[in-house]
């Protein structure tokens, strides 16, 4: 989430990706940062560690989320 | 002005602040205007000084809230600089805090006290259980310290506080090093303070592993044997010391153990040098349990620790035959530094009716 909004603020178009077990933190600090609205997109969790097949997949699965909050404004 | 709330009664206030989740877990002194008050007074301090912005939430750590949380741990007003000073050495842009605090590993800043102020502002225990109940300058220091991180830095379990199990020692961990005892020169002074200086050092670290080792007098390998027994402790396989590398960690050596080093004729520099060499290890072992991290090393051996100066050694404690090793989160834009402070004294006064006099 950090990274994101510090690519945001740098005027880049930004979505910062946060599994589920951390999206009430990405929340937290997108809002101590002052970007609540920061686009996001939410992964399954884990990630780490669970192997390249399903990595692909969720890859897959994930781009078109991510493509789509970048056309956004 | 920090926001004042309402309660009808301090029992009620209790229960106002737990539900805030402005506690610990454990009751805590209500933090009436006139003991914030009080605490600020003797601090010699203004209430709004501010000491730095405390992450993640970014609330500023001023004098008077810094007061809040010194009453709510249960300090006295003894203890101020202490904790004072203990917040401005994690305001310390090298401390990461802001990272440490959000990271899911279980690092919790353990505070070192040196120099005459362990007396002055305590006593801070150094000596048996040191890291356990009983001691309240100890109890009530690094307890405060948490609760500034909770209620400046906005440290919430689970939801800014990713911890995936934390440790005891995020209630509190402090303790003071043993320096009339000891055979080494005061840690603070091996740091490049002046041996008459108070100041607290300050590591994230995990909770303290014990390292049995029985000395042998009639054993000329005695002292390597004892040292490559903490070497294990400090960074083993299953340390973020041996598989991230490069971060911090701290010996805290029981008197026992403090003399067969020094009766073998090593200092504290000769020995973090021997430590430093000691967690020197085959790069194919960190490949076995983690392809990962091996794989940015390209020499057949790695070091757990970028200098022998990374460790922090100390003594404290009982007499026996347990040390106490604390390895740590080795990650955050620092990796993982220690930092010091020096205490400031000289700015506190005496309020009639509140000290000892």
């Amino acid at each position: 989430m950090r990274d994101g909004i510090n690519t945001a603020k740098r005027g880049l178009p930004s979505v910062a990706l946060v599994t589920e077990d951390f999206w009430p933190q990405g929340n937290f600090t997108a809002d101590s940062l002052g970007m609540p609205q920061v686009p996001r997109v939410k992964l399954p969790h884990p990630l780490a560690g669970t192997g390249q097949e399903h990595l692909r997949a969720v890859a897959k699965t994930m781009v078109p989320l991510i493509v789509e909050q970048l056309k956004n404004d | 002005m920090t926001e004042l709330m309402l309660a009808n009664d301090e029992s009620d206030a209790l229960e106002v602040m737990h539900s805030a989740g402005m506690t610990d877990g454990l009751p805590v002194v209500i933090p009436t205007p006139e003991r914030v008050a009080s605490t600020v007074l003797a601090s010699g301090q203004d209430a709004d000084m501010q000491l730095g912005v405390m992450g993640p939430a970014g609330g500023v750590a001023t004098i008077e809230k810094v007061a809040v949380a010194a009453v709510m741990a249960g300090c006295l007003t003894e203890h101020l600089p202490v904790v004072i000073a203990a917040v401005q050495a994690v305001l310390q842009d090298a401390f990461d805090l802001a990272q440490m605090q959000s990271t899911t590993h279980c690092t919790a800043p353990l505070i070192i006290v040196n120099g005459p102020g362990r007396l002055s502002c305590g006593p801070i225990a150094s000596g048996f259980g040191a890291l356990g109940p009983g001691h309240r300058a100890n109890a009530s220091i690094g307890r405060a310290l948490r609760l500034c991180m909770i209620n400046i830095g906005g440290a919430k379990a689970g939801e800014s506080d990713m911890a995936l199990l934390g440790h005891p020692g995020k209630f509190t961990y402090c303790l003071a090093e043993d320096e009339e005892h000891s055979p080494f020169a005061p840690m603070h002074q091996d740091l490049g303070y002046d041996i008459d200086e108070t100041v607290v050092t300050v590591i994230g670290a995990e909770a303290p592993h014990s390292v049995i080792y029985s000395g042998d007098a009639d054993d000329p390998q005695d002292a390597q044997k004892l040292l490559e027994v903490l070497a294990i402790g400090l960074a083993n396989m299953a340390t973020n010391n041996a598989v991230l590398t490069g971060g911090g960690a701290v010996v805290v050596l029981n008197p026992e153990h403090a003399k067969i080093l020094a009766d073998a004729g090593l200092d504290r520099a000769a020995i973090l040098q021997r430590l430093f060499e000691l967690t020197e290890y085959p790069t194919e072992r960190l490949g076995y349990f983690a392809a990962g991290f091996a794989s940015r090393i390209k020499d057949k051996t790695y070091r757990c620790f970028r200098r022998p100066q990374d460790i922090l050694l100390l003594m404290a404690g009982g007499s026996g035959l347990y040390s106490m090793v604390m390895p740590s989160w080795c990650a955050g834009a620092h990796q993982n530094r220690y930092v010091s402070q020096r205490v400031e004294l000289d700015l506190y006064c005496e309020i009639p009716g509140l000290g000892d006099a």
